[in-house]
């Protein structure tokens, strides 16, 4: 039971999103750090004394040679050690957009029961060829064991990147992650009623990147490791919105923030 | 001998279901949507040369773990993947390499490289760099290979190999040879003898591109004449009677147009034929952007550093303060788009973070002038065509925003002919710092002592960008020298301001500065003034390359550089912050108060000048101004029905000026940090334009401010004044319709002017002139009535373009941009109409304006005759007394959305408002009484705004705007069709959907480059 939950979010070489990515775990209720990767890497900082990592978006060396790739590297070989236990001590892991992207590419997602840090899956080009900022909506998986989209069915919030089409090169992986609940989010058309995250890829907008299966993110198979490209944090407060002024919503807490609740009330009560 | 082995890295997408080669499909869609061109297949391969010592086993797991993706990508070392036929079972028609010139930065290969690091850290001598190779498949026949590749590349700073459908038939793939760089030949000082002729003055000047005019070449000449200036030289070991080349260098970045301003400096005089006025103004600057300011600053408390620094500084809270400033970066994004435009960004970014102890970058704006993307004129030599400008233009501004992490919030795209020759690529950025540090300083002032270590922060100097700032004080020509080209390197940067931030709140700063015009001769020569002197050692500048001469490394413009200034016992912990964050922080002098600015390389110094004549000796001009106003042609109307007009509207919709820029815009983020309260789209269907930006920058709180822009260039041809008028009015006017609070706001105003100095190659230079009085004057009226202070802004003098013999000038333009506060994000309003049944109002009075008009234009462009002559006028009375009603309402919750009038007049802002909530409706005419049904639709009568309000609220709505001109036009709707009536007949009738589809298609430019 951590009476206190302290978050580590990193930045540095390019992440751009960790004011917001700390302030929203602050909102929730955690303290949060930014913690350079450096201070991690030169020992001068430990994820031991964290309950969550937090890889936030951006474009860590902008982008080059796929997204996320050099980055995973520094932690993959970097603090291979430290993340390994970090994981394996059950505590919680989210990667957002670039985060999400440094995750699968260093392994950590979909991931494996040994964490033994093997890429199964990819984020690559959007079909469109390039970067766009739009907002999509989201549908969770209400039997994925993933802790942080506990409660959660819809929800709307900016896409924004350049690569964020989810792929594998073995169509067999995308059934088990599938039986594992660990396709925890996806992309769908909010005209269709709920529930109706499907595995026939949705038309552009909708999609925004043709994912496959419409996948926007997905988690470990202990469900403590999280990632995803659309931005949760930045729907943090009612109006931001992309069309609240149409709403006129009783003013506070955006739609995005449960997933950051759900984190700390876990840790709070597990680790 | 380097014997280093250069290693061949390919990589290429893997062929599986569900997946493409998205790079070949951009290029082949890009080819289709601007030449109309149709090829059956493109694929990419990226390569990485690598010069190091590597074994085989290293160079395996690189490629495993480094420059491949194991799950979509395929490589091969040191053999082309165009040989392994499982790969490419059929050769492709044609193979076309591209790689950077040497020299040119190549930030995939710097990145590459950190990453090799990370394998092997040992490889520290290892040098990448990258290239892209599009191969094509089913060709047409009559394709000009040669085009083709020259439309891929830019000769300036790429290189290109080609491999022919012969060549691929035989196998023999394109290769380029590693950009080794070449030595730079080094020179110690010279001396440049200027006791010669006027003649040989200007020769000087010309051929060393100072851009200095003969008086202040002969100023140059004077100051060495002086006797107690040539006695302390002499015992300096100076040569006493003449300038080193570091130092006439060092003189001509100081004094260039592009950093002194010298034309809003001068003293000109001013005829105006039509009221016989006969004047002399001495600095249109200080006359008629700094009083006015300078007045209202007695009567404000928030202004807290305006002019003076590298943007201007407003108090917003009274824990947190904003900045803003915006830049143009035109002559090197006409000669490199994509690198222009980037190293614009990045560089107005580190404006912001160089203001007072260190600002936070928190929103750019972004706003362009290009000839139009379907020009289909006689283009000259030496220029790209308008499509290809607007690319490579948003390409750069996109990656150089987007990589630093600051969302692109508000901006504009204009379109004229006259932009062929020199687009105009404005950026800008709003920054936030603390109005106070841990420490107790205010963080808008710097604090530089005597002592203080100088500090040179980030990337290295090199040969690029040598010339920059004399080279924008010029025309374009073909000569116009590659050495002013730069790419931008947005990570380098980030993780530079990552630092500079931390130094910052831990008190490590005293003074801070950015690297951009003028390089260290500017930015340590600026800062020095604030003590009394500095002294420089240039042989500890760390080089790209070795062997740059003095003078270059002096004036080099390379980017990603800040200059920080330290004090002596701070120097270990601004160090060890440095090293955590990977940036190079390297002493490159002291500041002192000797009184001079004192250059050395090594043990001998090289340059000494001293404080007053480096920033004082540039003597004033004197200009001819003189003011005719020009008469057109009137338009000639069509005599047409109500669905004639429908279609005339569809057309204007259509038009690239008022055409939808979402393709462009939403390739920007604009909502990084979680601050984005109005987006720039809106609407049910999110497409809908937004007027102007509101940001809540600090997390979940309500208080906000507001960014917009007006820039209307059209407005020039009949009279500047009106222009100016008219950006600014629009300006405050799209602040206005999300909420602004109109007792804070301030203004940044951007010139951007033809060459108006009258000479043989400018005949019509005192017309020019007048027209900047003229914009001057209305600048000065209109800041004043809104008490609208101007806190920093910009000019560029010299938007001309000689090409082919032709001399093509732009338009005057004025980008006018406001930051303001908000006081309650909650309340802030959108365009687009929200429920049906909504009473819609017109506020403002409109007028018979139809005076260049973007239907005068296109009347003009279809049919023949002018653009009239009575160009919307101001009434800032009027307006303002109109918007604060306005804001009044809003305050109270009783606007359910607001809408600027402007561009294309009120057909068009009720369209876009439709949009928004997916539904057309009936507009009635009948309250605008004194104008014609051609004024009444399309005319831009200045100071007016669409708004909806409930039914339950018309009444309270209407006491708030008590006498103002309040017009009610209908009720939102949900028609298929959008129709305009006076007096109980249809007027205007068009398809909702249609004028949709024709605003939004026309910028639409699928496929990327």
């Amino acid at each position: 039971m951590a009476e206190t939950v302290r978050v580590a979010v990193l930045y540095g070489f390019g992440i751009n999103c960790d004011h917001e990515t700390k302030a929203v775990f602050e909102m929730a209720g955690a303290e949060a750090d930014r913690i350079h990767v450096n201070e991690l890497v030169n020992g001068d900082k430990t994820l031991a004394d964290y309950h969550i990592m937090a890889v936030p978006g951006g474009f860590s060396f902008g982008d080059h040679l796929g997204s996320g790739r050099l980055l995973g590297n520094r932690l993959r070989f970097g603090i291979r050690d430290m993340v390994q236990d970090f994981v394996k001590a059950g505590k919680l892991v989210i990667g957002i957009c670039n985060g999400f992207q440094v995750l699968v590419k260093m392994g950590l997602l979909p991931g494996d029961e040994d964490v033994s840090l093997t890429q199964t899956a990819s984020l690559t080009l959007n079909n469109t060829g390039h970067y766009e900022d739009r907002w999509v909506h989201l549908e969770f998986d209400p039997n994925s064991p993933c802790v942080w989209t506990k409660g959660l069915e819809r929800i709307r919030v900016p896409v924004r990147h350049g690569e964020g089409k989810f792929v594998t090169s073995i169509e067999a992986n995308l059934d088990e992650w599938a039986e594992n609940g660990q396709l925890v989010v996806r992309y769908i058309d909010p005209s269709d009623t709920y529930p109706s995250a499907s595995d026939d890829l949705l038309p552009f907008p909708i999609c925004p990147n043709a994912s496959m299966r419409n996948i926007a993110g997905v988690c470990d198979p202990t469900g403590r490791v999280f990632g995803l490209m659309p931005h949760p944090e930045a729907n943090h407060s009612t109006w931001l919105g992309a069309t609240w002024t149409r709403e006129m919503p009783e003013h506070g807490e955006g739609e995005g923030m449960q997933i950051f609740h759900n984190a700390v009330k876990f840790a709070k009560e597990h680790l | 001998m380097d014997t280093t082995p250069v290693h061949l890295i390919e990589v290429t997408p893997r062929e599986l279901p569900g997946l493409q080669d998205t790079r070949g499909e951009s290029i082949r869609s890009m080819l289709l949507a601007d030449h109309n061109l149709t090829i059956g297949t493109v694929r990419s391969i990226t390569g990485y040369q690598v010069k190091a010592r590597l074994s085989g086993e290293q160079l395996l797991q690189s490629l495993q773990d480094l420059f491949t993706d194991p799950i979509i990508e395929q490589g091969t070392v040191n053999n082309s993947l165009l040989d392994v036929p499982e790969i490419f079972p059929n050769p492709p028609d044609l193979a076309i390499m591209i790689g950077f010139k040497p020299g040119v930065t190549d930030n995939a290969a710097q990145a590459a490289l950190d990453g090799l690091l990370t394998l092997f850290p040992e490889q520290e001598e290892a040098l990448i760099s990258t290239t892209m190779t599009y191969l094509f498949w089913d060709l047409p026949d009559d394709l000009d290979l040669h085009w083709l590749a020259n439309t891929l590349h830019n000769p300036m700073i790429e290189r290109a190999a080609m491999a022919k459908p012969e060549q691929c038939a035989d196998s023999i793939w394109p290769q380029l040879p590693f950009p080794e760089r070449p030595p730079a030949a080094f020179t110690t000082p010279a001396t440049i003898d200027l006791e010669v002729d006027d003649e040989t003055l200007i020769q000087i000047s010309e051929e060393g591109l100072l851009a200095l005019n003969l008086e202040e070449m002969q100023a140059v000449q004077g100051h060495y004449r002086k006797p107690d200036i040539q006695i302390q030289r002499e015992q300096l070991g100076l040569p006493p009677r003449a300038p080193t080349d570091v130092e006439l260098e060092c003189l001509a970045q100081t004094w260039s147009e592009h950093c002194s301003h010298k034309i809003f400096a001068a003293k000109i005089h001013h005829i105006d034929t039509v009221t016989g006025e006969d004047t002399e103004i001495n600095s249109l600057f200080k006359t008629h952007i700094m009083q006015p300011t300078l007045d209202m600053q007695q009567q404000v408390d928030w202004l807290l550093s305006i002019f003076h620094d590298n943007s201007g500084v407003i108090e917003w809270t009274k824990d947190w303060s904003l900045c803003i400033k915006a830049e143009t970066h035109n002559s090197p994004s006409a000669l490199d788009p994509f690198g222009g435009a980037m190293t614009g960004i990045v560089g107005v970014n580190r404006d912001i973070l160089g203001t007072g102890l260190g600002a936070r970058p928190i929103a750019n704006m972004d706003v362009f002038c290009f000839g139009p993307p379907d020009f289909s004129g006689h283009l000259p030599g030496g220029l790209f065509h308008p499509s290809r400008v607007l690319r490579g233009v948003h390409a750069g501004i996109r990656a150089g925003g987007n990589e630093s992490g600051i969302p692109t919030v508000n901006g504009a795209i204009v379109f004229d002919d006259r932009f062929i020759g020199k687009p105009l690529v404005y950026a800008g950025t709003v920054g936030i710092m603390p109005r106070h540090l841990p420490d107790g300083r205010e963080s808008h002032d710097k604090t530089p002592e005597p002592g203080d270590i100088v500090y040179m922060l980030g990337g290295r100097v090199g040969s690029d960008g040598i010339h920059g700032a004399t080279f924008s004080s010029l025309e374009l020509t073909e000569e116009s020298p590659s050495s002013a080209v730069q790419i931008g390197d947005p990570i380098t940067q980030k993780k530079m301001l990552d630092m500079v931030l931390e130094a910052r709140d831990a008190g490590l700063i005293q003074v801070i500065t950015d690297n951009g015009a003028g390089g260290l001769s500017s930015s340590v020569g600026e800062m020095a003034e604030l003590t009394g002197g500095a002294e420089l050692d240039l042989a500890v500048v760390p080089l790209k390359q070795p062997g740059l001469s003095p003078w270059e490394i002096l004036v080099s413009e390379s980017q990603e550089r800040m200059t920080v200034g330290v004090r002596q016992n701070d120097v270990e912990a601004f160090e060890a912050l440095a090293k955590l964050h990977e940036v190079e922080a390297t002493a490159v002098g002291t500041f002192t108060n000797s009184g001079a600015f004192i250059v050395k390389h090594g043990e001998s110094t090289v340059a000494h000048l001293p404080m007053d004549f480096m920033h004082d000796g540039c003597p004033q001009l004197k200009l001819e101004s003189e003011w005719t106003p020009p008469v057109h042609e009137n338009p000639i109307y069509p005599n047409v029905d109500a669905e004639g007009m429908g279609s005339i509207l569809e057309r204007i919709m259509a038009r690239p000026n008022i055409a939808s820029k979402e393709w462009w815009v939403r390739q920007y983020d604009h909502e990084v940090i979680a601050q984005s309260v109005i987006k720039p789209f809106c609407g049910v269907n999110h497409d809908a334009p937004g007027d102007a930006a509101v940001i809540a920058p600090l997390h979940g709180e309500t208080r906000g401010a507001v960014v917009s822009c007006g820039i209307v260039p059209r407005y020039s041809d009949i009279d500047a004044y009106a222009m100016t008028a008219a950006s600014i009015d629009e300006a405050v006017r799209n602040a206005v319709c999300v909420g602004v609070d109109l007792d804070k706001i301030a203004g940044l105003d951007n010139f951007c002017w033809p060459d108006p100095i009258e000479s043989e190659k400018t005949p019509d230079g005192r017309y020019k002139l007048a027209q900047l009085v003229r914009s001057n004057r209305a600048l000065d009226d209109v800041c004043r009535a809104y008490n609208l202070p101007c806190i920093s802004g910009k000019d560029s003098m010299k938007n001309d373009a000689k090409l082919d013999g032709q001399k093509i000038s732009i338009p005057p333009t004025l980008l006018y941009t406001v930051l303001g506060d908000h006081q309650d994000v909650r309340k802030a309003v959108s365009s687009d109409f929200k429920d049906c049944g909504d009473t819609i109002f017109l506020l403002g009075e409109t007028h018979q304006e139809l005076g260049a008009s973007e239907l005068s234009y296109m009347l003009a462009e279809e049919t023949g005759g002018g653009i009239g002559n009575d160009v919307p006028q101001i009434d800032t009375t009027r307006n303002l007394a109109l918007y604060r009603a306005l804001t009044s309402a809003m305050d109270e919750g009783l606007v359910r959305s607001a809408h600027d009038c402007s561009d294309g007049g009120l057909a068009v802002a009720i369209a876009e408002c439709c949009f928004g909530c997916d539904g057309g409706t009936t507009i009635t005419l009948d309250g605008l009484e004194d104008v014609d049904n051609w004024a009444a639709l399309f005319g831009e009568t200045l100071g007016r705004i669409v708004v909806t309000v409930t039914p339950e609220n018309v009444q309270r709505f209407g006491n708030i705007m008590g006498n103002h001109s309040v017009t009610k036009l209908g009720q939102v709707g949900d028609k298929e069709t959008l129709e305009f009536t006076r007096d109980g007949e249809t007027v205007l009738s068009a398809n909702l959907t249609t004028l949709l589809a024709s605003w939004k298609g026309t910028l639409h430019m699928g496929g990327d480059v």
